[in-house]
């Protein structure tokens, strides 16, 4: 239950190209050396790939060309474009991508 | 708690004033804060805000009374900002208008949380002791208007719950990212109108069944979130994520507190940040350490599985209804104290007179309080 709308698709998935919602902001912490996406309520701790993604979520790729870009950078599998689309999506659900 | 394994403060509740035009009966700001007048200058705040940047703080909570009441609030968010902080607006918004909103946009704010008493005017400004409902209202289009990121804080309680379905209306036909419908704590204020404002608890199971559907209704459209009545839970709140885990206030003359009521409890001692430095007081100071970690807890948080989760609730209202701040908070049913919350819940709510936060009213109390007990 949970799960499905947790990755519940965006309504025009293909044309989509996510960005970060208003008021969401990524920087990286200067003690962990590691980035993080701030919002009112919390500050989310970001590993590395979840990093690269959101700093393409940036309005301008789509979905799938976040997942190529995440393909080359970590020499990952096909599975990758899974990862990138549930990620995605749950960062959709807590409203902090739109 | 070795000093190695203390984690940074990440969030900092700076209490810019505790001046405020409104008058809230659920206000929970210490029932004595008039006694509170000497206020950090600006360059005071800037000073603290950069050593909380550098000691870990990432989100800077602009709160108090009313922090628009600061001729100084730009500036602040200008030097908070160039610290990296996060900066969140806590606001009545009784004194926003669009250019000091595009002002203090511009300067850097991320977010402002606006509160509104109710969906219906009369109610709300019964609530707040002042007509201030229409004037929030304008306010909330102006956030929008000029796109700053709203959330909207309803506190609710006996006299509003069975208005939250219009609450939430509101909230998302004025643009709202997210609407809080936060049941009001009982402290400070609130505890003096506990029970004028306490809800039966059928009215209270239905707004929270209300609250729910209408969560999983907008899901993407906007965030519902209700925060529950401890009484009526029978369980204790996870307060400020745990004592000296997470958060600093600091309150209008400079005081260092681990959470806004902290100076609620006797005994305790805050350093200043006039005289000590952020760093040294999260890590050393007395307060701070009173009730960090889990080896100053009784039975039964010391030995139950929740302790970790809950860290035993509120100590300051372990004090408030059980008179000791280490004991478990009575809201727990496990509590040996649990009587005290269903003593409040069984005293009826008629022929009560509420008390408005004032600063008159507050130095009434203060005076009472001198010559009383404590
Ligand atoms: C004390 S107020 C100060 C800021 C500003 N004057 C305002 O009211 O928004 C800070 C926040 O706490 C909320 N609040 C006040 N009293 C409360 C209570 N007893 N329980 C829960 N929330 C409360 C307010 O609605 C507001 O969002
Ligand atoms: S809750 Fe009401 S009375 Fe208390 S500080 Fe905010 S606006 Fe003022
Ligand atoms: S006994 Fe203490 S730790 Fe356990 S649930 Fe109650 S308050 Fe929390």
């Amino acid at each position: 239950m949970e799960r499905r709308e947790l990755t519940s698709p965006h309504p025009d998935a293909a044309r989509w190209r996510p960005r970060l919602a208003a008021g969401v902001r990524m920087r990286m912490d200067p003690a962990a050396g590691r980035a993080l996406l701030l919002f009112p309520e919390a500050a989310l701790e970001l590993n590395e790939t979840a990093a690269a993604i959101i700093r393409l979520c940036d309005g301008r790729h789509p979905l799938a060309a976040i997942a190529g870009e995440l393909a080359r950078e970590f020499g990952a599998d096909a599975k990758i474009a899974d990862e990138v689309a549930d990620f995605v999506a749950a960062m959709r659900a807590r409203r902090l991508v739109e | 708690m070795s000093i190695a394994a203390l984690a940074p403060p990440r969030s900092l509740v700076a209490e810019l004033t505790y001046r405020c035009p409104l008058g809230c009966l659920y206000c929970s700001n210490p029932i004595d804060f008039a006694r509170s007048q000497d206020e950090l200058t600006t360059a005071e705040w800037q000073a603290a805000f950069a050593q909380a940047a550098q000691i870990g703080v990432l989100q800077l909570h602009l709160t108090g009374g009313e922090p628009l009441l600061r001729d100084d609030l730009t500036e602040l968010v200008a030097s908070a900002h160039a610290c990296g902080l996060y900066i969140n607006l806590i606001t009545s918004g009784l004194g926003l208008s669009g250019s000091r909103l595009a002002a203090l946009r511009d300067a850097g704010l991320d977010h402002v949380q606006l509160s509104l008493q109710d969906a219906d005017e009369a109610g709300a400004d019964q609530v707040a002791g002042a007509r201030a409902h229409r004037r929030k209202l304008e306010v909330a289009r102006t956030v929008a208007r000029l796109k700053v990121p709203l959330t909207l804080n309803f506190v609710v309680h006996r006299l509003n719950l069975d208005r939250l379905g219009a609450m939430i209306d509101l909230a998302v036909g004025l643009g709202a990212r997210r609407v809080e419908l936060a049941s009001a704590q009982f402290h400070g204020w609130a505890l003096l109108n506990r029970r004028y404002l306490m809800p039966s608890r059928a009215q209270n199971d239905r707004a929270e069944a209300l609250a729910r559907a209408a969560a999983a209704r907008l899901r993407g459209v906007i965030e519902v979130a209700f925060v529950r009545n401890d009484y009526l839970v029978g369980a204790p709140k996870p307060c400020m994520g745990g004592w000296g885990r997470g958060t600093i206030v600091i309150d209008p003359a400079g005081r260092a507190l681990p959470c806004q009521a902290a100076a609620s409890i006797p005994g305790l001692e805050f350093a200043n940040v006039r005289t000590h430095p952020l760093g040294a007081i999260w890590r050393d100071s007395p307060a701070f350490n009173a009730w960090r970690g889990v080896a100053w807890m009784k039975e039964p948080c010391r030995s139950c599985a929740m302790r970790e989760r809950d860290f035993g609730g509120c100590r300051c209202q372990a004090f408030a209804l059980a008179g000791d701040p280490a004991a478990a908070d009575p809201a727990c049913e496990l509590s040996p104290h649990h009587d005290a919350i269903r003593a409040a819940l069984a005293e009826p709510s008629e022929n009560v007179e509420p008390v408005y936060r004032a600063a008159r009213a507050s130095r009434a109390v203060s005076v009472a309080r001198t010559s009383g007990k404590n």
